[in-house]
């Protein structure tokens, strides 16, 4: 005889649903079947939310500037160490005197042609399950290096000039010769180059590599003190000076910061045209497996005024030109939380 | 002065300029000026006092187990004025993941105990002259280091077939010696004393993540370094031992030992030590220590650093009771 118990419901822990089926999990965050429930993500936050900053300046003892910048549970660390690199060890420059050197013209970018700011991100330290130490640098790493490194250059954010360490040559012309025409002071000429390497560890990765990278970069930077640097003519190399009176710290261009977000839809393989989505913010490792979609926005708000730095969409139709305004404007919203903890 | 030109030109990152760069060169370094070398630090705690150590699970929510170590620098006494912070003495800060127990790879022969892979990574703003991405031999050796500290203390035989990786990334690390010593003329001479408090570290750290992973272990593990130093200019005055040594502040160091130590069961995992300080026979007054007198301070600067890490393991253990 058959027995007729009723078949007990099964029922798991939230995680447990969280891995079975993820993407009908976050959805029933963001479209709760009952209307008394808020619409949130998984995480508890609200689409247009980011997560909490904290940022520590100047802990490591052998940097020039370092940051740590924690968001959320993304957790990286930012060293930049200046090494020098003489003018005579560069191929093909001539000595550059400040009326005939190649970057007086406009457009030419010595700092990118010289390779001056080397960044690198470094995300085979175990900060996640699935980046184990011992590989090559991965797709994902080397693509977030590159976005740092065309940022860093395209932004201007680094003064070429405080890379420049001159030399003043001593007159040693004749002191009786009061000829006119001889009187051309001696030009000062570079004699070496500041080149930093800006060094990215990923301590913990839950999500949003991009911006927690360049947002370490940028404190990193504004932490950095150059000891003063100096031409020895006697002993034909550069010397430094270790007091901090002397060091200097960087110029830097504005305060630029980076938003990124994902587009979350509804049914992933129907067309866009009748698809529910959600623009999330400021994602985490969970989100960022459920969507294809991606856009980051660049933005300083240094001087009042929000200028767009630049744009990048890829993965999807979904965002256009509404989505992208209101991701500046929350991105406007995000700088002013971030640039007062940035400046260090 | 070092010259970083042997840059292998490496595709998949973002490579200085080809034309070679070199680290900084102070004119401190080249002075003789007598002012400059009295800021030499000297160690103010007492010979068994070890640093102060800051120990903290969960950094990386996403791995099974992680954990952050922090030995603070020593400040020296003797500073004039404010100098940077690349001729300052470092501290420690080491950071430990662990990912396992997880399945071994399908291509992997069958193991009846856990396969442990340990992996150690400077990183390259860690050290006074900047490392490359690349492991070195050094690296490898402190990764050999610890997982035979480690291997003794897990239970593998109840994790069949299964790996578990412990990797940590040093962030800062122990210099070998003082700047003001070192006239960049390379290691010729000097020992690498530096990476014996790291090493310490390492296993005390590796410890507390294993803990928090929840791999069983028949015990917890802690590393203690000790020292056997010559204060003052060579020959003069008589050896010394001291526990948790930072090489910046010793003129001349003998010998060094590391152990990674057992407390409940009175068992060492690893012993390793480096330097001369003779035989039995040759014993003098000057230099009366033994290579077990090393090693047992060395247990003892262990049984400090085991203190700090059980009372962090019981803070992560409420922690842990009070979520589920």
């Amino acid at each position: 005889m058959a027995s007729t118990t009723a078949q007990p419901t099964l029922s798991f822990p939230r995680d447990t649903f969280a891995k079975l089926s993820p993407h009908p999990y976050l959805l029933a965050h963001l479209q709760p079947s009952s209307s008394a429930s808020p619409s949130t993500r998984a995480n508890g936050r609200s689409p247009t939310t980011f997560r909490a900053p904290h940022v520590n300046n100047g802990s490591l003892t052998h940097a020039e500037g370092s940051a740590v910048v924690r968001i959320g549970d993304t957790t990286v660390v930012c060293g930049i160490r200046g090494e020098i690199l003489l003018a005579s060890n560069v191929a093909g420059y001539r000595v550059d005197r400040s009326s005939t050197a190649p970057s007086s013209k406009p457009g030419y970018n010595e700092t990118k042609e010289l390779d001056l700011l080397v960044p690198n991100i470094e995300l085979a330290t175990g900060c996640s399950p699935a980046f184990m130490p011992g590989q090559p640098p991965s797709t994902l790493a080397q693509s977030l290096s590159t976005r740092v490194y065309s940022l860093l250059h395209s932004s201007g954010l680094v003064n070429g000039e405080d890379l420049k360490i001159w030399y003043q040559p001593p007159d040693l012309s004749d002191q009786d010769k009061m000829d006119v025409e001889d009187s051309e002071s001696i030009e000062p000429e570079v004699k070496a180059f500041w080149t930093l390497y800006i060094d990215i560890l990923f301590i913990s990765l839950d999500g949003n590599p991009f911006d927690a990278a360049w947002a370490a970069v940028v404190s990193a930077l504004r932490n950095v003190r150059l000891p003063k640097a100096y031409w020895d003519p006697d002993r034909e190399m550069i010397l430094c000076e270790d007091a901090v009176a002397v060091s200097k710290k960087l110029r830097l261009n504005g305060m630029p910061i980076a938003v990124t977000a994902l587009v979350f839809r509804a049914k992933e393989q129907a067309p866009t045209g009748d698809n529910k989505y959600w623009v999330l913010v400021d994602p985490d490792a969970f989100e960022e497996g459920l969507c294809d979609e991606s856009v980051t926005v660049v933005v300083d708000c240094t001087g009042g005024e929000t200028k767009m730095l630049g744009i990048s969409k890829a993965g999807g139709t979904v965002v256009g030109r509404e989505q992208v305004k209101q991701m500046v404007g929350l991105a406007a919203t995000r700088w002013a939380q971030l640039g007062p903890l940035l400046k260090g | 002065i070092q010259i970083c030109v042997n840059k292998m030109n490496d595709r998949r990152r973002i490579n200085g300029p080809s034309g070679g760069t070199s680290a900084p060169v102070y004119s401190k370094y080249l002075s003789k000026d007598t002012k400059d070398l009295s800021e030499r630090p000297s160690r103010t705690r007492n010979s068994n006092v070890l640093r102060k150590m800051f120990l903290k699970t969960g950094v990386t929510p996403s791995a099974s187990g992680s954990a952050y170590l922090e030995l603070e620098a020593s400040k020296s006494p003797h500073v004039i004025a404010p100098g940077l912070a690349s001729l300052s003495t470092s501290g420690l800060k080491l950071t430990c993941t662990v990912h396992g127990p997880r399945p071994l790879p399908k291509s992997a022969p069958f193991s009846p105990h856990i396969i442990l892979t340990t992996h150690v990574k400077y990183a390259p703003f860690a050290t006074r002259r900047r490392r490359g991405y690349l492991r070195d031999a050094s690296e490898r050796d402190l990764g050999v280091h610890l997982e035979t500290a480690l291997r003794g203390v897990i239970i593998g035989d109840r994790w069949p077939k299964s790996g578990v990786e412990v990797i940590i990334t040093i962030l800062e690390g122990e210099e070998d010696q003082w700047w003001g010593d070192d006239i960049g003329r390379g290691n010729m001479g000097v020992g690498e004393w530096g990476m014996m408090s790291v090493l310490s570290g390492c296993i005390t750290v590796a410890s507390a993540a294993i803990a928090d992973a929840g791999i069983d272990c028949v015990d917890v593990v802690s590393g203690g370094v000790a020292a056997v130093v010559r204060p003052g200019a060579q020959g003069k005055q008589s050896t010394m031992l001291v526990l948790d040594p930072v090489p910046s502040e010793h003129q001349e160091i003998l010998a060094a030992s590391v152990v990674a130590y057992l407390t409940s069961r009175d068992e060492i995992t690893d012993l390793w030590v480096k330097g001369e300080i003779g035989h039995e026979n040759h014993r003098t007054p000057n230099s009366s220590f033994s290579y077990e007198d090393l090693a047992d301070n060395a247990v003892q600067a262990a049984l400090g650093a085991h203190r700090v890490l059980i009372g962090a393991l019981k803070e992560t253990a409420d922690m842990k009771m009070r979520r589920s």
